[in-house]
């Protein structure tokens, strides 16, 4: 009789933990059943393909919880157990059920437990000579001030073994430290809490595959916003953009470096910011992540399939993949080892090489989409803390028309025929300037507060000046509010609270329906989509399939 | 025959992954009788846009330009609009209205595009709905800020404001002054796709119930599964605690909605599902119909869920011609969709909200909805899969437990109980926890006393717990019937609050008395026929249907 193999849902699904985790488990469990398992499934969320009822071999609607599990467990008595597709969820059991003397497939809770507790992942950093932002787990507020006087504000703090950046904050000024401190403290109470020194840079993730020897990168999603902007909530592009050779290189050799070290079996995220061209490691999770299913799609690679292969202990290179990271070539395909004779082999012995240069005819631009309509009283603008409740993707054959189908399909669309309004923070009034002239170039009608339109002036740009709510009337909440604003470029001053005049202006946003950008770098890219904007006849529309492949 | 599908895009709150099950089981349905399927979603992270599912795939913005640019290139023959929730049957609109699906010749599959204008549209909705006599809510319908005006002091306050074609409710809300109507009338105009909004007599505090039809082209109608909310009228389905089948109605009740049901399904004629929502008067035979969604929606997956009977599948059959007794009950094998299902546990959903993301948010609820995700939990009776659904909803509260409702004095408690919350049910347990009469609690916060005598016997056994180490209760009996009633271990563990060897002991006890449960399956049939799907809950009971089918 086939063996029983239990494959670990993801729960109800929640900012942080969404369908992507679903689709990981169901592709685990297809695979799992090709290979002539017994595929079993636990989970609890009536939503999902995984609960459907011919998609396991067995499904058993429970909570996810370590007893209910175990019940499950006594009952079908499984070879093992798979943590790594549902999440945190599911990867939370993992040493439970190492305890209690389950097998738990794929990445062992030893190295589970070597990335995510903090002096651990510390110490298998330094063995590597991997840097990572200055910092450490604390466990008291005269700690966490400690930390500060060694690495300076700004500092970035979150709780420990928790997933989608909740309670994470940016802390600028001591007088700030305490309150986020406590917060991070309650939001895992036990865990210690960690304080980083905080990077700002570009921002970049790979998610790779590794069965303990041979290790695949499938592909670098490069983020348009840079560090300080949850990677749940930035956009994604593949392939990279503005990464130089060197960077990529660097991100590759370190995940090849910690995959292996951790002795990882499946699947490992790994999420990197680049200052002056040095690579730093922010986080590794040892799991699937919510990128498995873009990356999958845009790349060719069927990730789940592979790294589940790899955990009931196939080897890469019998599935016809080698060490490296695999690549997009001019010509739309993915390159690698030895995939058949379609794909041309760009690495040799786990070494980079180059994959084939110019620039890419394929971009896939990932954005996320929010909800905040629906939910009063909540500050939209972007931070460490995840807001997103779902995600779109935009694939075309040019960057910028990728970019346009991304933001259209997420609903950021010009509203009505009013201005784009410009109001952002003195840190982001140079990259105004540049975003302000191509509006204009555009033919697009710019007007600004008081302080970015004199910002703007003095560099040429010229704006009509919109006052602020307290200046009295006509203001701009007025001006949103009576559909004079087609779109709001607003980014929040690094200090500012919830009730300040720009939170208003936000909200004033949602409650009429008027896009509202709170991220510079979403704001560049969104200018750079001007041009399709105007002529959407300049984007394609095909199968993503063509995208992929030579005609 | 080519079939465009419309996925519903991105989750937002009030489209979810029920769209991503359902599509994806739509699709499969579809090619399974020889069609092809073109397919546009612009969400990557689904199942549905995996290579395999459809024919042709387009994850291309979801708007009305991409969606004619892929008719003209795959020139489809026909159109399945109701698989994509809201975002979905809006696009389908637009094609129409626009002439797209006129001058390219695409045939609209299932339910025709005017029984869903005629069911989401107010006015049309009501005359039908008058002209078979089922009753509708007084209600007025508005275009216009002066029209909004005109009727301030006509309508009965409180009253309900719901914007016309929006998802999970954008824009309504409950208006208790002019003032207020006003406030909430104007932003549900600038809301509504179509500018209109309806305002309502309030139905507060009367019971919500649900029901999942079905009608194929014959005329052939059945009843999938009713469904109750825990919460009275108020609160959006999508954010209220469900249970299947309802547990407060009288047989007769029962059958007079399902009449109703039925008799409004037949009237649209709709070939496919259809989810009715009716409000009823919880001391009368007085109900009224609330809404119609003539299409897959979040309540046709829990139902699928919790009867194992794919709507999905079956309504994209329907939509291609087939009949409920020409499809096969794939989960028996043995018999035909058409015939109703039965259910012989009760299933409790509890919605899953985003307020650990949101420390600002407003977390109270209305006739907008605000949940994320949701949890099902399957068992024999109704406290076991109450407490299931709580431990399985990731928040901190693992029982009945809440530190806060347990922290407020009994003038913030009584408020706490009256305003829906996300967490409301806690504070009502800890009402009932200090002693409340339940016909207090009922007055305070309407919900059913059915309902609150159950959480009550949980909050008995919880008590006996608790104090345990002083009553010097038999701790063998006392830690059995905990697990029988509901009770996980680590809250058996937390509640027994002891000296050290107290605990030990209790512990001991908890590792001795530990019930492995048996697993029933989710069979359509209650057992009535073979089955072999291997689909399982699990009970604290005797005979085990997973070990008997291997």
């Amino acid at each position: 009789m086939a063996e029983t193999v239990l494959v670990l849902g993801s729960g109800p699904i929640r900012i942080g933990q969404g369908i992507e985790f679903d689709y990981s488990c169901v592709h685990c469990v297809w695979t799992l059943r090709e290979m002539g398992y017994k595929a079993i499934l636990v989970n609890n969320n009536p939503e999902t393909v995984s609960t459907d009822f011919d998609t396991s071999n067995g499904l058993y609607f429970e909570p996810v919880t370590l007893e209910d599990v175990m019940d499950v467990i006594a009952h079908e008595k499984p070879v093992g157990v798979v943590c790594q597709f549902g999440g945190q969820t599911a990867i939370n059991l993992a040493e439970g059920l190492a305890l209690r003397g389950q097998k738990v497939l794929g990445t062992s809770p030893e190295a589970i437990a070597a990335a995510e507790d903090r002096e651990q992942f510390d110490a298998l950093l330094e063995k590597l000579g991997v840097k990572r932002p200055q910092g450490r787990a604390v466990r008291s507020l005269a700690e966490a001030r400690e930390v500060v006087a060694e690495v300076g504000y700004p500092v970035l703090v979150r709780p420990s073994f928790v997933l989608g950046g909740r309670a994470m904050e940016i802390v600028f000024s001591e007088s700030q430290l305490e309150g986020f401190y406590n917060e991070a403290e309650a939001a895992n109470p036990g865990q210690p809490v960690l304080v980083d020194k905080y990077l700002l840079g570009k921002e970049a993730e790979v998610d790779l595959i590794s069965d303990g020897t041979n290790v695949l990168v499938p592909g670098i999603m490069e983020h348009i916003e840079r560090a300080g902007v949850h990677s749940g909530d930035s956009m994604a592009i593949y392939p990279p953009v503005s990464l130089s050779q060197s960077e990529v290189d660097q991100m590759v050799k370190i995940g090849i470096g910690v995959a292996r070290e951790l002795g990882a079996r499946g699947l490992v995220n790994i999420q990197f910011v680049i200052v002056d061209g040095e690579a730093y490691v922010l986080e590794v999770n040892p799991r699937g992540s919510r990128t498995v299913p873009f990356l999958s799609k845009v790349t060719g690679i069927p990730m789940v399939d592979v790294a589940t292969r790899c955990m009931m202990g196939q080897s890469l290179e019998s599935l016809g993949y080698s060490t490296g990271l695999w690549s997009l070539g001019t010509d739309g395909r993915a390159y690698s080892g030895e995939k058949g004779t379609k794909w041309a082999p760009i690495f040799q012995g786990g070494v980079l090489d180059s994959a084939p240069s110019g620039p890419s005819s394929v971009y896939a631009v990932k954005a996320p989409v929010f909800s905040f309509q629906k939910l009063r009283k909540v500050e939209p603008s972007l931070g460490p803390e995840m807001k997103s409740t779902g995600e779109i993707l935009g694939v075309d054959s040019t960057y910028e028309a990728a970019l346009y189908k991304a933001f259209v399909a997420a609903g950021v669309n010009f509203k009505g025929d009013g201005a784009v309004c410009l109001t952002v923070r003195d840190q982001d009034k140079d990259q105004a300037v540049d975003i302000g002239r191509r509006l204009l170039a555009a033919g697009r009608r710019v007007v600004a507060t008081p302080g970015t339109a004199a910002y703007l002036s003095e560099r040429g740009v010229e704006c009509e000046v919109v006052q602020k709510i307290q200046a009295g009337s006509p203001n701009l909440l007025e001006l949103i509010q009576s559909g004079g604003v087609s779109m709001m470029l607003n980014t929040a001053s690094l200090t500012e609270t919830s009730e300040s005049e720009a939170a208003r202006i936000r909200r004033g946003c949602i409650e009429t329906g008027v896009p509202c950008v709170t991220s510079i770098d979403t704001a560049s890219a969104l200018v750079r989509a001007l041009e399709i904007y105007d002529d959407p006849s300049q984007s394609t529309c095909k199968r993503l399939d063509e995208y992929f492949t030579l005609a | 025959m080519k079939v465009l599908v419309i996925g519903s895009g991105p989750i937002v709150i009030g489209q979810a992954a029920e769209f991503d099950y359902a599509g994806t089981q739509a699709c499969k349905s579809l090619r399974e009788e020889g069609h092809s399927v073109v397919l546009l979603n612009s969400n990557p992270a689904t199942i549905m846009t995996d290579p395999g599912v459809a024919d042709a795939l387009y994850i291309e913005p979801m708007t009305l330009d991409f969606c004619t640019r892929i008719i003209e290139r795959e020139r489809p023959d026909a159109l399945l609009p109701t698989l994509g929730g809201q975002t979905g049957l809006n696009l389908a609109t637009q094609l129409e209205d626009a002439g797209v699906l006129e001058k390219y010749n695409v045939k609209v599959l299932g339910t025709p595009l005017s029984a869903i204008k005629q069911a989401e549209d107010r006015e049309s909705f009501r005359s039908l709905m008058r002209e078979i006599k089922e009753p509708v809510p007084e209600s007025w319908i508005v275009g216009t800020d002066a029209e909004l005006e005109a009727i301030l002091d006509v309508v009965p306050y409180p009253c309900i404001i719901r914007p016309a074609y929006t998802l999970g409710g954008t824009g309504g809300g409950i208006a208790n002054t002019r003032e207020e109507l006003m406030e909430t009338g104007r932003k549900g105009l600038k809301l509504s796709m179509r500018s209109q909004i309806m305002v309502e007599r309030s139905l507060l505090g009367w019971k919500e119930v649900e029901y999942e039809v079905m009608r194929d082209s014959n005329g052939t109608v059945i009843t999938v599964c009713n469904m109750e909310n825990f919460d009275p009228m108020g609160v959006h389905t999508g954010d209220s605690i469900v249970v299947a089948p309802s547990q407060t109605l009288s047989d007769l009740e029962y059958h007079m909605l399902r009449t109703a049901s039925l008799k409004i399904i037949s009237a649209l004629g709709i070939e496919g599902g259809c989810n009715v929502q009716l409000a009823v008067n919880p001391h009368s035979f007085d109900y009224y119909i609330i809404e119609v969604n003539p299409r897959v929606s979040r309540s046709s997956a829990l139902a699928s869920k919790a009867t194992g009977y794919p709507i999905a599948r079956v309504a994209a059959k329907i939509a291609v011609g087939k009949t409920l007794d020409e499809i096969d009950n794939q989960v028996t094998g043995t018999t035909k969709a058409a015939f109703e299902p039965a259910l012989d546990y009760c299933v409790v959903k509890l919605p899953r909200f985003p307020f650990d993301k949101f420390a600002t948010g407003d977390r109270t609820l209305f006739t907008q909805m605000k949940a994320t995700g949701e949890v099902m939990a399957i068992d024999r009776t109704f406290e076991a899969a109450m407490m299931k659904a709580i431990r399985g909803l990731e928040v901190k509260q693992k029982d009945l437990r809440h530190e806060k409702y347990q922290a407020q004095d009994d003038e913030t408690l009584e408020a706490s109980v009256k305003q829906p919350t996300d967490d409301r049910m806690w504070a009502i347990i800890e009402a009932i926890r200090r002693g409340w009469s339940l016909d207090r609690v009922n007055k305070i916060c309407k919900v059913d006393k059915w309902f609150l005598r159950k959480l009550q016997k949980l909050v008995e056994v919880e008590q006996r717990l608790v104090k345990a180490s002083e009553s010097g209760e038999d701790l063998a009996t006392l830690i059995s019937e905990a697990f029988l009633i509901g009770f996980s271990s680590p809250s058996i563990r937390s509640l027994l609050d002891g000296d050290g060897e107290f605990a030990s002991r209790a512990a001991a006890e908890i590792e001795r008395q530990k019930v492995q449960p048996v697993f029933k399956m989710v069979d359509t049939c209650a057992g009535e026929f073979e089955s072999n799907t291997p689909y399982y809950y699990g009970t604290f009971e005797v005979e085990d249907d997973a070990l008997s089918k291997i």
